[in-house]
């Protein structure tokens, strides 16, 4: 009895014992993530304000909405702003110092490789400008930025940034960040820059033909849809819808396969900075045997294929459009959170 | 493919005042009309979401459809047949029996916008409204609107009541016919069966007592 209860005193101390060590060694990583997280808040504020003091009072007016501006928040599309109107600044009406401060805020939000892509979808459209006569339609200059409540570290607000094939909503909740829900898009998919080939969404397309060409034939049986998928199912104008989960789920995908479709995610998830994209990136990994894999067409690398990523916190698709050229050459995706778009969960009581 | 070439041919002056833009046609839909329907399973009720985009190419087939005056505006009396028309060429069966639809909601875009290839028709039918049997059903649904212009993406909604369980969809190679496998668990005993049989068992315990209060009353 007496060796029984030691037993069990043992067992308690050693549990005690792990649980405080964990605590510890994870208090260190926590503070580490916070820490990051912290100073991600502080420089894109810092980023934000000083955008808006190089404004006038008027521009300062039409750039600041309310943070509960639902219709606002709203006012995103994968369409020329020709087309579909947006408010805020559009970058061609400011001063090079202006549109510098703009870049400096999506510098600070976005991750190296998210700035890149912004710019090389913006380049695109430059391209796409220049090949049609020069359509004022098109073009960098076609860009609006807008916030959403005033820059801050600890008060919910927003950056909103977009024109053609681009809709960027980054919520930003003290220590917590958002993109979803976005959209980029591309047209066309791949030009040339100063003598580089340029293709701004080509880890994506690679990196889901990689994962298609690593499932057996029974997987494949599972993943590929037996129908045409046309267009995005939950893209621009879709908010608060959520699908049913189609294709291969996580649990039949081998280890590797699961890191290949994490990977692939991480080309929406790694868009905004370190910290958030880390975050983010925990949430999928803990989904991940949840998180289920489709494809929609032609299975030949570099065809013009349809592919879904769905998980309990995320939704991406990828829809090559066949809007009257070559579906390959004009991309449109988007990435959703249905249970945080606009980052709600940390702002809507 | 005969009705797109005689469309396009119609409406050429159009299409080469488009054209003149190039890329701008391929910013938005051309030759297609987009069917997208989702379907939202729930407990209290089905209902069916299609959202509708011409593209420029065919808004005007579709548009002759909707505006019968041809007065350039859409009003709410067309708006509504050119709902019940598209619900004509729905046919929807819920295990193997056809059911009815009921329009619920619309929102039409002005007509100008649905002529940019942008502009996007929203459409709700209510298949089931209110409480259905619990267990396995199979909803098959049928869209025979304008075959020759569609195309078309159907879905079930993810139910938000964790009561229904989604468990197999099947669709056509172009999604014009989509079949929807579902389970519905509704508890033995929903708050609204126990109210019923509580109000069951009650009634004549009321009936009783009251009887009985009445004799009291009539001996007092």
């Amino acid at each position: 009895m007496k060796d029984h209860l030691q037993m069990k005193a043992g067992l308690l101390l050693s549990v005690l014992g792990i649980t405080a060590m964990l605590c510890m060694g994870g208090r260190g990583v926590f503070a580490e993530d916070s820490a990051s997280a912290g100073k991600a808040s502080e420089d894109i504020a810092a980023a934000g304000k000083k955008f808006l003091a190089s404004l006038d009072d008027t521009q300062r007016g039409k750039v600041v909405f309310d943070f509960k501006d639902a219709a606002q928040r709203k006012r995103w599309s994968n369409l020329p702003t020709g087309i579909v109107h947006r408010a805020g600044l559009r970058m061609g009406d400011l001063t090079k110092a202006q549109r510098d401060a703009v870049l400096a805020v999506l510098a600070a939000a976005l991750s190296p490789q998210g700035y890149e892509k912004v710019i090389e979808i913006m380049d695109a459209d430059e391209t796409l400008k220049k090949s049609g006569g020069n359509n004022p339609m098109f073009g960098r200059d076609e860009y609006y930025v807008s916030f959403l409540g005033q820059p801050s570290t600890t008060d919910p607000w927003m950056i909103q940034f977009g024109g053609h094939h681009l809709g960027l909503n980054i919520t930003l909740a003290g220590e917590h960040g958002t993109l979803t829900p976005s959209h980029t898009g591309v047209q066309p998919s791949i030009y040339e820059l100063e003598g580089k080939t340029i293709r701004p969404l080509g880890r994506e397309t690679d990196k889901a033909f990689a994962l298609l060409s690593s499932l057996d034939d029974a997987q494949r049986k599972q993943a590929i849809l037996g129908f045409q998928m046309h267009d995005l199912v939950l893209g621009p104008g879709r908010d608060g819808e959520t699908i049913q989960p189609e294709g291969i789920k996580g649990s039949d995908l081998t280890e590797k396969q699961r890191e290949m479709l994490l990977d692939l995610a991480s080309e929406w998830t790694g868009i905004m900075n370190e910290a958030a994209a880390k975050a983010k990136m925990d949430e999928l990994k803990e989904h991940v045997t949840d998180t289920w894999f489709a494809w929609s067409g032609p299975t030949e690398k570099g065809a013009a294929a349809y592919f879904r990523v769905q998980g309990p916190t995320v939704i991406i698709e990828y829809a090559p459009q066949r809007l009257g050229g070559d579906a390959t050459k004009h991309i449109h995706t988007i990435y959703r959170d249905p249970t945080n778009e606009y980052g709600a969960k940390w702002w809507k009581s | 493919v005969v009705e797109i070439v005689t469309s396009l041919v119609r409406h050429l002056p159009r299409l080469l005042v488009f054209l003149a833009f190039a890329p701008a046609v391929f910013a938005h839909r051309l030759d297609e009309y987009l069917q997208a329907t989702l379907v939202a399973i729930e407990p209290e009720g089905i209902r069916l979401e299609i959202n509708l985009t011409p593209g420029v190419a065919v808004a005007d087939k579709v548009l002759a459809l909707i505006d019968s005056d041809r007065d350039g505006t859409i009003s709410t009396n067309e708006a509504t047949a050119y709902a019940e028309l598209l619900k004509r060429d729905l046919s929807v069966q819920l295990d193997q029996h056809t059911v009815g639809l009921k329009l619920a909601a619309f929102n039409f875009p002005s007509e100008s916008e649905l002529r940019t290839g942008v502009g996007i028709i929203q459409l709700e039918y209510s298949i089931i409204a209110g409480s259905y049997p619990g267990g396995a059903h199979r909803l098959t649904i049928a869209d025979r609107h304008l075959p020759a212009l569609s195309v078309y993406l159907f879905n079930a909604a993810l139910p938000k009541s964790a009561s229904v369980q989604i468990t197999a969809q099947k669709r056509n190679e172009n999604q014009s016919l989509g079949e929807i496998e579902f389970t519905l668990n509704r508890p033995a005993n929903s708050p609204k069966e126990f109210g019923i049989i509580a109000s069951l068992i009650a009634l004549p315990v009321v009936v009783v007592a009251a009887m009985v209060n009445s004799k009291s009353v009539k001996k007092a």
